[in-house]
């Protein structure tokens, strides 16, 4: 039992915004009018948000572990945590190890990360490190638009079977909801091919398009009524002008629900690398005119970091690029990923508009409730920077000197300059965590209302902001204080979220014979237990209006 | 053998090259085999490196492979003209003349060749779940092998930290062996070394290494009476169904309650003495 | 006798790891293990359920479980430099308590990929 008095709380879910208000969590980790005896943290003067939410970022799986294993040279100069009787130790960097991730995560206030991209043959592997990383709740995404069985279904306009066998897949690998990844272009990469253009036919199909696999992977997701809509990586990344790719692809959403993942790799103008800039202008207008669509911005900050995707051919390209290690995987017939370690300077032309560009959606899309925190961990930048980024978002006056290390050659590339906006509290927030947890239909996450979880982040008010979210004085996790005075104080193992999509019971024989064709492992094997899942909670599906 | 869209008559589709010193069992199941002059692995995929890129190639430099400019240009067109080509490499490529460089030149050849067609290379891995301990290893310490915990945290350095260089220097007080039988496998130095010190094994029978042991602790074998998990050499894990019940415990049980006697022990590292975290190592 | 039949079971042998083996048992021996290779088959029937050891054995006396558990605490506690190596032939949660063995004791943490 915890009682929070005296400090000033910022929860947007309820519209509190700054109001002196005590806080109170009872045994089993959630807000309660009251409670009796239990420890009492006296948060006069102090800034009380709800624990922070990552609605996209990387952090278990075998595209991760693989990029580990090439970043042996980060690790050992990194953040090394010491071990205690009771807790395991780890190394932070670009690519942390599971315990370090849950601590560097805590340390600076978030209690609930989403892995955005699962491949349902690695989906064991990795709620196995889902389940060694401690203190934070998470959630999984399988990857699904190039899944050769269920475009096979799309092609034949098959479309009540193509939700059947997605929503088998989905319960098969024990995850939250559905990832899409540069629809049909990672199926193509198996062949050394991309798919560049919305409405031109994959390789290997007649009819299929990306357009046709975004539009009803959308309604599939709605119709099952999944709590997190369609999580979407366009087709295109990181291309010179692939702003009318991205905004091609939002109309063929059609209506459904959706939520764009990275958008700032998605917002350039351009026809090369010379003439690239920035668009998030034109793709911020589209947000602000279409409020069901959310998206994260996949902002870039200057610095080091290994680039990991399920974008196969987007890598190949960033390997030629760069001329560095160059990691590629491709899992079967589900999808692919490439993984390049990167750095991001501030005199390369192109990184700069990258960098402002992620600002730029940040500050233009209106509605914070609809563009959130996150640097694509690791492929923008580390989770563990993103105080930088508050920094950026909440002092104009910060910007302005970041703008100086930037080349001559960025004016008239980018908008950042001409922006005045700077974010209140109130909005950091939201975007850190009332945003993302609503666009991820966690509803008891990023709300301090009565009955949600006890996850609660509190500051010391600091004119430094990187400083401030950099190192909270209290972290709380379910009603426990994990970080106290910048010491980590506990490290509980998290809970899972998983959705059970309502599915035919049928499906299983006409997947078994598919299945059997092109698979090498068993049938029966496939899906994960139940019992493999550590502390599973259900999140149960829901009614989307048309 | 599986099908695929692009592959519907699944092995009849396929193209198996098999290259190797001498001709083993396997070559019967490859299309083509090409003898390799030992310790000429580098010095192969070298020349192929170069061809596929339109490079000079001396013929005395392809002679010394033991292989002809004919064989050779074949096999390049045969690669370029794949859909998809995969290297499998073991140990006779990592673990001859060369070693990682060997492997370094095969995997350098494998990303080069993705200019003309899409190409991978994957090592074959043997004993059982060695790849399941890479795979635990990267994810719970960042490194797959070769790990030192004597600061608190982990450090790689194969070399250093690698067992039989370990041992051969005679600088562990204490070995804990599980899954392995270095008394049968080991250089000499390594095993005596173990003889010396306290070594703990914890396998299914008693082995070399048991009978050098101060403590052998018999086990339910993995997969036959031990439930789990298992990682296929392509890193996908299996669940494993035991048969039998043994009347052993298994390796979990025994190595948790080790680790649960030495938790009860006051930690070797008094709380207090470390900082919780380092910004960056030195 | 009747033989029990499991489908789909997993060999270990080596780095393939096919889970497509169809064992037959009675309890204390895998008397068919259709679908396996050579040496698939060899790892499945070589191995039974008898008790051919003793539990444990301490300077090569036979021991209790217990008695070598406590033992084995002590030599690993005792010693500065301890080595976990192996975990090949054992499954990952085993795996997982050797590298949480080797992090507890702050030792040496090494696998067969290293020779």
């Amino acid at each position: 039992m915890l009682r929070i008095t005296g400090g000033k709380v910022y929860d947007p879910a309820n519209g509190i915004d700054g109001v002196v208000k005590d806080l109170c969590i009872d045994d089993q980790g959630l807000f309660v009018p009251a409670v009796e005896g239990g420890r009492t943290i006296d948060a006069t003067g102090m800034i009380v948000f709800p624990g922070g939410v990552d609605v996209h970022t990387h952090v278990a799986g075998g595209a991760i572990n693989f990029a580990r294993a090439m970043t042996p040279e980060d690790h050992r100069r990194t953040q090394a945590f010491i071990r205690t009787k009771s807790r395991r130790s780890g190394l932070g960097g670009m690519a942390p190890t599971t315990f370090a991730t849950g601590y560097l995560y805590a340390g600076m206030g978030w209690t609930t990360v989403n892995e955005a991209a699962v491949p349902v043959l690695s989906a064991r592997h990795t709620h196995e490190e889902l389940a060694d990383i401690p203190i934070v709740d998470k959630a999984s995404l399988t990857l699904m638009a190039n899944n050769e069985i269920l475009l096979d279904q799309l092609e034949k306009g098959e479309f009540e079977r193509a939700k059947q066998v997605l929503a088998w897949y989905l319960w098969s690998a024990k995850s939250y909801g559905i990832k899409a990844v540069n629809p049909g272009g990672v199926a193509a990469w198996k062949y050394g091919h991309d798919a560049k253009q919305l409405t031109s036919p994959i390789d290997g199909y007649s009819k299929l398009t990306p357009g046709v696999i975004v539009t009803h992977l959308a309604r599939i997701c709605d119709e099952l009524g999944l709590p997190h809509p369609v999580h979407l990586h366009c087709n295109n990344l990181g291309a010179p002008g692939n702003i009318s790719t991205t905004i091609d692809t939002l109309k063929h959403l059609e209506g459904h629900r959706a939520h764009i993942a990275h958008s700032q790799y998605h917002a350039y103008g351009g026809d090369g690398w010379d003439t690239m800039c920035s668009e998030t202008a034109q793709l911020a207008e589209y947000f602000n005119a279409h409020p069901s669509i959310t998206t994260d911005a996949g902002a870039v900050l200057f610095g080091d970091t290994v680039t990991i995707t399920a974008d196969g051919p987007w890598q190949h390209l960033l390997y030629k690029l760069t001329g560095r290690k160059w990691g590629n995987l491709d899992v079967e017939n589900e999808t692919g990923c490439g993984i390049v370690p990167y750095t991001y300077r501030p005199s390369n032309l192109v990184n700069a508009v990258q960098w402002a560009a992620g600002l730029e959606l940040l500050l233009l899309i209106k509605n914070p409730w609809q563009v959130f925190l996150s640097t694509d961990h690791p492929n923008g930048g580390c989770f563990w920077r993103y105080p930088e980024i508050i920094e950026l978002l909440m002092r104009a006056d910060v910007r302005k000197e970041s703008l100086l290390k930037l080349p001559d050659g960025i004016k008239g590339k980018i908008t950042l300059p001409e922006i005045d906006r700077e974010y209140s509290l109130y909005e950091v927030a939201i975007s850190m965590s009332a945003g993302p947890a609503r666009a991820l239909g966690l509803f008891q996450k990023g709300n301090l209302g009565l009955g949600c979880d006890g996850d609660v982040v509190i500051y010391e008010e600091d004119e430094n902001v990187r400083k401030m979210f950099g190192h909270p004085r209290y972290v709380i996790k379910g009603g426990e204080i994990v970080l106290e005075d910048g010491e980590i104080r506990e490290a509980p193992s998290g809970r899972e979220f998983i959705v059970k999509p309502p599915c035919d019971p049928g499906i299983d024989d006409f997947m078994r014979p598919l299945f059997e064709d092109c698979y090498t492992m068993s049938f029966e094997n496939y899906p994960v237990e139940m019992e493999r899942i550590h502390n599973p909670r259900m999140q149960d599906c829901i009614e989307v209006p048309r | 053998m599986q099908k695929s869209k692009f592959l519907p008559r699944g092995r009849k589709d396929r193209t198996m090259v098999l290259v190797d010193i001498r001709e083993t069992k396997s070559a019967k199941a490859a299309d083509i085999f090409l003898q390799v002059r030992p310790g000429k692995d580098f010095e192969l995929i070298t020349i192929l490196r170069a061809l596929i890129k339109d490079r000079q190639v001396s013929d005395q430099a392809i002679a010394e492979t033991g292989l002809t400019r004919e064989v050779i240009d074949d096999l390049i067109r045969r690669m370029k003209g794949a859909k998809f080509g995969c290297v499998f490499f073991g140990m006779g490529l990592s673990m001859t003349r060369g070693k990682h460089m060997n492997s370094a030149a095969l995997l350098t050849l494998a990303a080069e060749m993705n200019a003309f067609t899409k190409f991978v290379a994957m090592p074959m891995r043997g004993h059982g779940n060695v790849t399941g301990a890479d795979v635990i290893m990267r994810w719970q310490t960042g490194y797959p092998f070769g790990i030192s915990f004597s600061r608190g945290y982990p450090r790689y350095n194969p070399g250093e930290f690698s067992t039989v260089d370990v041992l051969v220097r005679g600088d562990c007080d204490a070995a804990f062996i599980i899954g392995a039988d270095p008394g049968a496998t080991m250089p000499q130095p390594a095993i005596d070394h173990l003889k010396r010190i306290p070594t703990i094994v914890l396998d299914p029978h008693v082995t070399h290494t048991s009978k050098l042991s101060r403590v052998h602790i018999t086990t339910a074998p993995q997969g036959i009476a031990a439930p789990g998990t298992a990682y296929r050499m392509d890193e996908l894990p299996m669940p494993l169904k035991p048969a039998l019940k043994s009347p052993y415990p298994s390796d979990e049980e025994v190595v948790r309650r080790i680790n649960e006697a030495i938790a009860k022990k006051p930690f070797w590292l008094p709380d207090g003495s470390q900082p919780q975290m380092l910004n960056a190592q030195v | 006798m009747e033989l029990q039949v499991i489908n789909n079971a997993t060999c270990t042998f080596c780095g393939c790891v096919c889970d497509d083996i169809q064992l037959h048992h009675d309890d204390v021996r895998i008397h068919k293990a259709n679908k396996a290779c050579v040496l698939g088959t060899a790892w499945f029937l070589n191995h039974t359920a008898e008790k051919k050891y003793p539990d444990a054995l301490i300077d090569g006396r036979e021991a209790t479980l217990d008695e070598a558990i406590e033992a084995a605490a002590n030599f690993l506690y005792e010693a500065d430099m301890p080595l976990v190596y192996g975990m090949s032939n054992t499954t990952c949660e085993a795996q997982k308590e050797c590298v949480a063995l080797a992090d507890q004791l702050g030792g040496l943490l090494d696998s067969h990929t290293s020779l």
